[in-house]
């Protein structure tokens, strides 16, 4: 176990700049999530703290040891491929004692571990099959195993779940989270589903373009985004995002007025997340509009309400009915948690956001 | 007409072209193995003589020396072949303007005809005036001036780097190929899991290149079997009959002692060699297969 620093790190391909220059320190045992969407340079850290990929300028630490010049095998890590890397020509045996055998461990001390880690995995049956003989999720758990046998300080996770479908991705979630808990490596882990982030981390880093934009556990960043894009990113259906202004103690906009606790200013973005909304039955209600849509999703129903240029979702129960086009009336659900953001800037305004009148 | 013999019809012209350009010679060579013909009493092959001719290739100093000249000239060229060929491969995989540029470069030897290497070996390496026997002359003094192509061990040495010299790039770039097809990420989780460079390229590259590699090995085994151009125009089969390969012979055989119908039972002999060199390879391949995707 070790912790991980990464101090004014920059990776440039050529010109390109992939990740400019940050830092963050990861802490001794903790699951980080590096979370954004495709292409914002998450596989791109992750390969600079493998030692897969040179860094441009800046220092990488682990457990306090400048590592910027070991290679991946002196760094005692361990990583997960989003396409497993098995080697397709060893069986899943040989697969997981590769990295034993590469570090010299005796035969007798190598199948007794190989056996421990398959049983843990619940490999143990397939010990003797090629990875073309194994289904995706039984590929994931060799790729699993093979980086756990070896009980290395780190952990390094690209996506491993992705190539899944979706009832083994829930799955193997848990699984995850249950071998992090037992065996407390720090882990740093890779994703673009804000679902997976949520559930498995410690902390969350939200990347945009290269750069962290919010770093902080899963639980604030769902409540308290520090920005447009986390906001717009984390959750699911998305936080509501509506264009307006702020008149005399009240954000104005199409057919919405909810009083705020923020002086009157233009250009700000309100937002409120679709559960955070009730469907209610008064003709002055802060949110107005007609029904554009209802989905059923089984446990509820999302309605989306438009007014003028914005539509507007809730979570409403699932035996909610209504014509398509009748009015339709939100109110924030008493005490949840209204917020206000910089048109421009993207910008959070007001740590102390304001609270939602009760309906 | 019906539409379902439509393309049946549409088939026969390529079907007669077949049979008159490949099927009909087949044939035909095949049945003047079993005759007696010698082309400068007859006009027309003669008569049967039933295995004769494979007879006497069995117990013909000429033929068995073919073999082992040509046997000799396979193992080395192909060898070589593809040990420089997966090594350059190796070295030229990676994505760079020198790379780009070396692997243009690559195409030239196997641009050139085979005739036209041989003969300009002949002359690199003739003691005289020689571009190549000079150079070696001026780093190894003790080599100045010696007759390499008089020599039976130099000259089918030089036998085979010039067909190596001819093929190793195109198979470089099978091997090229092949490498690209290979997941980058098993390489790079050998190295996490901490393998030497060495141990990533014999214990992870060379195993998932086992296909390639038996497709190169055998296509290069193929056109070694078949060396001639080179034969003809670098040694002409010798000193002496020192680098006599099988098709050489063949060649000599047929149309300097016009001995057509022991010219036909040998090159059946070739062919049927090539056969199964052929289905061991598909039969290793099919297996090869199975394991991959079983
Ligand atoms: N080897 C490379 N050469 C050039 N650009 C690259 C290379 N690898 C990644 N990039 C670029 O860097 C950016 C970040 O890539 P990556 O870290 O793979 O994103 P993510 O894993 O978040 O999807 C992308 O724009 C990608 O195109
Ligand atoms: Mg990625």
């Amino acid at each position: 176990m070790a912790e991980i620093r990464l101090v004014d790190i920059e990776k440039k391909y050529g010109n390109f700049l992939a990740v400019p220059k940050q830092s963050l320190t990861i802490v001794d045992g903790e699951f980080l999530v590096l979370l954004g969407p495709s292409g914002c340079g998450k596989t791109t850290t992750m390969r600079m703290i493998a030692g897969l990929e040179d860094i441009t300028s800046g220092d990488i630490l682990i457990g306090g040891d400048r590592v910027n010049d070991k290679p991946p095998k002196d760094r005692d890590i361990a990583m997960v491929f989003q396409n497993y890397g098995l080697y397709p020509h060893m069986t899943v045996r040989q697969n997981i004692e590769y990295p034993l055998k590469l570090r010299g461990m005796a035969k007798a001390d190598r199948a007794a571990r190989v056996q421990e880690t398959a049983e843990k995995v619940e490999l143990d049956a397939l010990l003797d099959r090629r990875p073309s003989e194994l289904s995706g999720g039984q590929r994931q758990r060799v790729a699993l195993a093979r980086a756990i046998v070896r009980k290395p300080r780190i952990f390094l996770m690209d996506e491993p779940l992705s190539n899944l479908d979706a009832k083994l991705r829930v799955t193997m979630r848990a699984e995850l989270k249950h071998l992090h808990h037992e065996l407390g490596v720090t882990t740093v882990y890779v994703t673009h589903d804000q679902m997976e982030a949520m559930t498995l981390a410690s902390r969350v880093a939200v990347m945009r373009e290269g750069r962290i934009v919010q770093l902080d556990t899963p639980k604030r960043i769902y409540s308290e985004p520090a920005d447009l894009f986390v906001a717009g990113f984390i959750g699911s259906p998305s936080m509501n995002l509506i264009e307006g202004a702020i008149r005399g103690g009240v954000f104005t906009a199409q057919g919405v007025s909810l009083p705020v606790t923020v002086s009157d200013r233009d250009d700000v973005v309100l937002g409120v997340r679709p559960e955070d909304l009730e469907i209610i039955q008064r003709d002055e209600a802060p949110i107005q509009g007609r029904l554009y849509a209802l989905e059923l999703t089984g446990d509820s129903t999302l309605v989306t309400l438009r007014t003028g240029k914005a539509s507007v979702c809730a979570r409403g129960p699932a035996d909610f009915e209504a014509e398509i086009n009748a009015p339709c009336h939100f109110a924030p659900k008493p005490g949840v948690r209204i917020h206000l953001f910089d048109r421009t800037s993207g910008q959070r305004i007001d740590g102390d956001a304001a609270q939602g009148t009760a309906a | 007409m019906k539409d379902r013999l439509l393309p049946y019809w549409l088939l026969i012209p390529a079907f007669v072209i077949v049979l008159a350009t490949t099927i009909y010679p087949l044939a035909y060579s095949f049945v003047t193995s079993f005759r007696e013909w010698d082309l400068t009493k007859q006009r027309r092959p003669g008569g049967f003589v039933g295995v004769d001719n494979y007879l006497h290739a069995a117990s013909e100093s000429g033929f068995q020396n073919s073999l082992w000249v040509t046997t000799i000239f396979v193992v080395t060229s192909v060898a070589l072949t593809l040990v420089i060929a997966m090594s350059l491969a190796l070295l030229l995989r990676r994505k760079g303007r020198m790379h780009t540029f070396t692997r243009i470069i690559l195409i030239l030897p196997f641009a050139m005809s085979p005739a036209l290497i041989g003969v300009s070996y002949r002359f690199m390496f003739n003691p005289e005036f020689g571009v190549l026997a000079k150079g070696i002359g001026a780093v190894f003094p003790s080599l100045e001036g010696t007759p390499w192509l008089a020599d039976p061990d130099l000259a089918m040495a030089i036998l085979v780097l010039t067909d190596v010299w001819h093929w190793a790039p195109y198979m470089t770039f099978m091997c090229l190929g092949g490498l690209a097809s290979i997941p980058r990420e098993t390489e790079e989780a050998a190295r996490v899991d901490g393998a030497s460079n060495l141990r990533i390229v014999f214990g992870i590259i060379l195993p998932q290149m086992k296909g390639v590699l038996l497709v190169t090995a055998v296509l290069k085994t193929i056109f070694a079997l078949k060396m001639f151009d080179q034969v003809v125009t670098l040694t002409g089969g010798g000193p002496g009959v020192s680098t006599e390969t099988l098709a050489f012979f063949v060649f000599n055989v047929g149309f300097k002692w016009y001995d057509m119908g022991y010219a036909s039972a040998l090159a059946w002999i070739l062919t049927a060699i090539m056969m199964v060199i052929s289905i061991w390879y598909v039969r290793m391949l099919l297996s090869e297969r199975k394991m991959a995707t079983a």
